[in-house]
C-alpha cells in the first residue's frame, strides 16, 4: 500500500498535527486550553491497521468507543511498504458533555507510520502510552511480523475480528502460536465471537423451556444462517453448542449476501425445534422453542451490531475466560 | 427426578441470569409499582437479562382488566424508564403483565391466585419459581403474609421455590418488627425472605466491599490507629412535598432513614472482612458491627449524642419554604424529628475510640449521600504550620448520590519557592469514567431477588439489632420525663447549631458537601 493513497481529508479528521517529539507538551496545553474539559482514562486503546482506507472509520469508531470508555486512545495507521520512511502524529480530544455543560475528555493520539519496521511500531506504541493503565489493542491488520512477541507480550488484551482475515487457518495458527508463547499472558477478544453473543444467549433462553430441556438429546442438526463473510463467527457459534452439547451433530451453514452477521440459528431433532432468528431491521431476536405440540415463543434484545459497539462491549468485559482458546483448535479443523 | 442442567446457560453466568419466574406484586396500583417496579423489570428486559418465561401479576384491590392495567403502567413506564421505552419491546414485555383482583384479606383470592400461577406453570411446561412482592402498605404485609401461607403458596411447587420481598419500613420499632418477623417466619423461611433496602442496591454501597477488601493501600489503614472519625451524611434538599407528610410524621428521620439505609452503609464501613462473599458471610459481620454500637440509654446519654431537630421556614435554592410543622398533613404540634445527628461509638477493637457521626435531614441545602473516612494528621509536618494544616486531614470521600464517586484529599506543596503546603483532591466519578449508566438499585436488587442472591438484603437479626438501637433513643425522646430538646434549624441551612456543636465539642467539624 502507497502513502499516495491517503486521503487529505481523512487526515485533517485526525485534530492537530504535531511532532511526535512534542505530543506531550502538545498535550498538555490542549487541557490546558480549556477549563471546562475533564480528562477521564482508565484504559490505554490502541488501533493498529495497515489499510490507509480504514483511518476515518476508526477515527469515528474511538470517537464513539471513547463516550463510554474513558482511555487514551491510540490510532496506528502503518504503512510498511511506502517510502520515503516518514512518521507523522496527530492529537485531539474525545469529549463528551457531562451534566450538561462541562465536557469529560479522552485524548487521541494518531500516528501514520510510512516505511518502518516493528520496532518502530512498538517504540511509537509504548512511549505514548498512560502509565499504570492496562493496554488494550485491536489488531485489525494480519498476524504478520510487526505482531511479534516483544510488542504481544506487554499486551493485556488483543482484539482480533476472524471474520476480516483473508485467510482465517493461517490467521488462527498464528494467534495460537502467540497465545501460547512463554511471555505471552494477553486474554483475547474475537469480535466474530462477540458478534454470536445474542445467539447464545437466546439459544440458553430456548432451552430453559422445560420441554424442550428434557428432550436435548435428540437434537441432531445445527442449521446456521450468516452473512457471507462471517463464516468464522458461524463456526465458533457451531463448535460452542457442540462443545456444550459434548456431541458433534451435523452443521448446515447457509450464507447470504446481506443483511445481520448472523442471521437465524436451528438446533433441530426428532420432535424437537430450537429457533433464534434476527430480522433484518429488527433490534430484537425472535425466540421460538416448539415440542411436540408445546410451542413457547419470546422477544429478547439483539445484541450491538456496529465494530464500534462490539470494541465497548468487550471492554466492559474485564473477565479472562478460556472458553475462546479452548475452542479454537476445533475451529481450525473446520478450516481445513 | 433431579433438574436437568442446561448447557448452553453456563458460560453465560456473567449475566446473573435466574430461572424462569413468576412475580407477584401486592400493591400493584401504587406509586412504587409504577415509578419503581416494572420499569425497573422493563430495563431488565431491555438489557436482556428477565428469565426466560417471564410472569408479572399485578394484585390488588380495585377492579381492573389485564389491558387496563398494563396501559396504565406503559404509561408510568415511559415517565420513570431509565432506558427509555420502546414500544415494540413494550409489546411483549406486556404480554406477561397480567391483573389480579382480590381483597388484601380474602383468602378466596389468594385460592384464585394459585390457580393463576398453576394455569402459568402449565403453558410452561413446569412449574416456575414465585416471587411474592410486599409493595403494599406495611399494616397489609401481616394479613397478605397470613393468606399467602393459608393458600398454601408459600411453598415452591416441586423443586422450585417461593420467595417474598418485603419493602420498609420493616416494622416501625423493635416490637412491631419482631412481630411482622415472626409472621413471615411462620410464612416464609429466613433464606426466602428478602428484605430490601435501596441503598444496598446503589453502585456506589457495592463498591464500598471492593474498594476495602480489594485494595490494599486502604484496609491495613482502616482501624483507630489511622482513622480519627467517619461522617455519614445524607441530606434532602426537600420537605414534605407530593403528601408525604402524613407517613413521615409518624416515622421522622431516626426510624425512616437511620434504622435502615444509614446503618446499612454503617455496616459496610465499619464491618470486618468477610471470609467469603456468600450472602450469610458478608450479613454475619455486618449484623456483628450493630450489635457491637455503644447504646445510648436514658436521656441523658441521647440528649449528649444525639440532636434532633424541626426545620422553621426559610429558603433552598431561593425558594421559600414553610416550617415542618406547617406542612401539609403534619401534626402542628408534631414531636417528629425532620433532622438527626448522632454520634456513635462501635465497640470493637478496630473502632475503639473513633466516632462515627451521622446525619440527616430534610430541607438542608442540597440533595447528597455521602460517608467521608477522616485519617488522623500525621505527628508531625515540618514543612507547614499548624494553620496552613487546619481542617486538612486526609479524608476519602464515599458519595453513594448523587454524582456517585470516590475523592481522597491529600496536601501537596504549592509550587514556587516557598514550603507552602496545600490540599488538593484526587476525584473518580463514576459518570465520566464509566460512560455507561449504572442499573437503578431496583434492578439489580429484583434480580438478585430472583437469582437467589440475598447479600443485599436485609436479614432478620440486623434489622432487629437495629431496632433495638433505635427503640432506646425513641424512648428517651416520647417516653422519658426528661426528653431532650427538639431544637430548630431554617429550611436551607446545614441543620441546628446544636449539630455543629455536637462535633465541635470533639474538636471536629462536618464536612463541608
Amino acid at each position: 500500500m502507497s502513502a499516495s493513497t491517503l486521503n487529505d481529508s481523512d487526515l485533517g479528521r485526525l485534530g492537530l498535527e504535531t511532532p511526535i517529539s512534542r505530543i506531550d507538551r502538545a498535550l498538555k496545553q490542549l487541557w490546558e486550553g480549556d477549563e471546562a474539559k475533564t480528562r477521564a482514562s482508565l484504559i490505554n486503546l490502541a488501533i493498529y491497521t495497515e489499510d490507509s482506507s480504514l483511518l476515518a472509520s476508526d477515527n469515528d469508531l474511538l470517537d464513539h468507543v471513547a463516550a463510554e470508555h474513558a482511555c487514551r486512545a491510540l490510532l496506528i495507521l502503518a504503512l510498511p511498504d511506502a517510502q520515503p520512511p516518514r512518521a507523522r502524529a496527530w492529537i485531539q480530544a474525545l469529549c463528551r458533555p457531562y451534566q450538561g455543560k462541562q465536557a469529560v475528555c479522552s485524548e487521541q493520539i494518531s500516528f501514520v507510520l510510512e516505511g518502518g519496521d516493528a520496532a518502530q511500531v512498538q517504540n511509537i506504541v509504548f512511549a505514548h502510552l498512560d502509565s499504570d493503565l492496562p493496554l488494550v489493542v485491536w489488531w485489525q491488520a494480519d498476524l504478520t511480523q510487526h505482531f511479534e512477541e516483544r510488542f504481544y507480550s506487554r499486551i493485556d488484551t488483543l482484539i482480533i475480528d476472524s471474520s476480516r482475515w483473508s485467510d482465517p487457518a493461517k490467521q488462527f495458527d498464528a494467534l495460537r502460536a502467540a497465545m501460547s508463547a512463554e511471555t505471552a499472558d494477553f486474554d483475547v477478544r474475537d469480535l466474530a465471537w462477540t458478534r454470536s453473543h445474542f445467539m447464545r444467549t437466546a439459544l440458553a433462553s430456548c432451552f430453559q423451556d422445560a420441554a424442550a430441556l428434557q428432550n436435548l438429546a435428540k437434537l441432531q442438526i445445527i442449521r446456521i444462517t450468516h452473512l457471507k463473510s462471517q463464516r468464522p463467527a458461524a463456526l465458533l457459534l457451531a463448535v460452542w453448542i457442540n462443545q456444550r452439547l459434548g456431541v458433534t451433530l451435523k452443521l448446515e451453514l447457509i450464507e447470504k449476501g446481506s443483511g445481520p452477521a448472523l442471521q437465524s440459528l436451528v438446533l433441530e431433532g426428532e420432535g424437537v425445534r430450537g429457533e433464534v432468528r434476527r430480522d433484518c431491521d429488527s433490534s430484537f431476536i425472535q425466540v421460538c422453542t416448539s415440542c411436540g405440540q408445546h410451542e413457547h415463543k419470546d422477544l429478547l434484545p439483539a445484541d450491538v451490531d456496529s465494530d464500534a459497539e462490539l470494541v465497548s462491549e468487550q471492554l466492559s468485559r474485564f473477565h479472562g475466560s478460556t472458553l475462546y482458546s479452548s475452542m479454537l483448535p476445533f475451529v481450525r479443523s473446520m478450516l481445513k | 427426578m433431579p433438574e436437568l442442567e442446561n448447557p448452553f446457560q453456563e458460560t453465560l453466568l456473567s449475566r446473573h441470569r435466574a430461572e424462569p419466574c413468576t412475580v407477584v406484586i401486592f400493591g400493584a396500583t401504587g406509586d412504587l409499582t409504577h415509578r419503581k417496579l416494572i420499569p425497573a423489570i422493563y430495563n431488565i428486559a431491555a438489557c436482556g437479562d428477565l428469565p426466560p418465561q417471564f410472569k408479572v401479576v399485578g394484585f390488588a384491590r380495585r377492579d381492573k382488566t389485564d389491558e387496563g392495567f398494563r396501559t396504565e403502567l406503559e404509561e408510568g413506564n415511559r415517565k420513570n424508564s431509565r432506558q427509555g421505552h420502546n414500544d415494540e419491546l413494550w409489546k411483549s414485555y406486556a404480554q406477561c403483565i397480567h391483573y389480579h383482583r382480590s381483597e388484601f384479606e380474602d383468602l378466596e383470592g389468594y385460592k384464585a391466585l394459585g390457580r393463576l400461577l398453576d394455569q402459568f406453570d402449565v403453558e410452561r411446561g413446569a412449574p416456575a419459581n414465585r416471587l411474592f412482592y410486599l409493595a403494599a402498605a406495611p399494616e397489609a404485609f401481616k394479613p397478605i403474609l397470613e393468606m399467602i401461607r393459608a393458600a398454601g403458596l408459600n411453598k415452591g411447587v416441586g423443586d422450585k421455590w417461593a420467595r417474598v420481598v418485603c419493602e420498609k419500613p420493616f416494622g416501625k420499632d423493635l416490637a412491631t418488627a419482631r412481630g411482622l418477623n415472626a409472621v413471615v417466619a411462620d410464612t416464609f423461611a429466613e433464606k426466602d425472605t428478602y428484605r430490601i433496602d435501596h441503598y444496598l442496591g446503589k453502585e456506589t454501597a457495592q463498591n464500598i466491599m471492593v474498594l476495602r477488601f480489594a485494595n490494599s493501600i486502604f484496609e491495613p489503614n482502616w482501624n483507630s490507629r489511622y482513622i480519627d472519625h467517619v461522617q455519614i451524611t445524607c441530606a434532602e434538599n426537600l420537605g414534605m412535598e407530593g403528601g408525604r407528610g402524613g407517613y413521615y410524621d409518624t416515622a421522622g428521620a431516626l426510624r425512616d432513614m437511620v434504622q435502615n439505609h444509614l446503618f446499612q452503609l454503617l455496616s459496610l464501613v465499619a464491618m470486618e472482612p468477610p471470609t467469603d462473599l456468600s450472602a450469610d458471610s458478608v450479613r454475619d459481620e455486618k449484623v456483628k458491627v450493630i450489635r457491637a454500637l455503644r447504646p445510648l440509654v436514658g436521656p441523658e446519654a441521647v440528649g449528649k449524642n444525639v440532636i434532633r431537630a424541626q426545620y422553621t421556614a426559610g429558603s433552598v435554592d431561593g425558594v421559600s419554604r414553610v416550617g415542618y410543622r406547617q406542612e401539609d398533613r403534619v401534626n402542628p404540634e408534631s414531636k417528629t424529628e425532620p433532622f438527626v445527628a448522632l454520634r456513635l461509638m462501635i465497640d470493637t477493637w478496630r473502632w475503639q475510640g473513633v466516632p462515627f457521626y451521622i446525619r440527616v435531614g430534610k430541607q438542608l441545602p442540597k440533595k447528597a449521600t455521602e460517608i467521608s473516612v477522616h485519617f488522623k494528621k500525621p505527628p508531625q509536618v515540618p514543612f507547614a504550620t499548624s494553620n496552613m494544616l487546619r481542617n486538612s486531614e486526609n479524608t476519602l470521600v464515599i458519595r453513594i448520590q448523587p454524582d456517585e464517586g470516590i475523592a481522597l484529599r491529600i496536601l501537596c506543596k504549592q509550587p514556587g519557592q516557598a514550603q507552602n503546603v496545600q490540599q488538593v483532591k484526587m476525584d473518580f466519578r463514576y459518570s465520566s469514567s464509566f460512560g455507561k449508566a449504572s442499573p437503578e438499585a431496583y434492578e439489580r436488587l429484583l434480580l438478585d431477588a430472583m437469582a437467589g442472591d440475598a447479600t443485599l438484603f436485609a436479614r432478620r437479626d440486623e434489622v432487629e439489632s437495629a431496632w433495638k438501637f433505635i427503640d432506646e433513643i425513641e424512648h428517651a425522646w416520647h417516653k422519658s420525663d426528661n426528653p431532650p430538646m427538639m431544637h430548630e434549624y431554617p429550611a436551607g441551612s446545614w441543620g441546628p447549631k446544636e449539630a455543629d456543636d455536637l462535633l465541635r465539642a470533639d474538636g471536629r467539624e462536618w464536612r463541608l458537601l
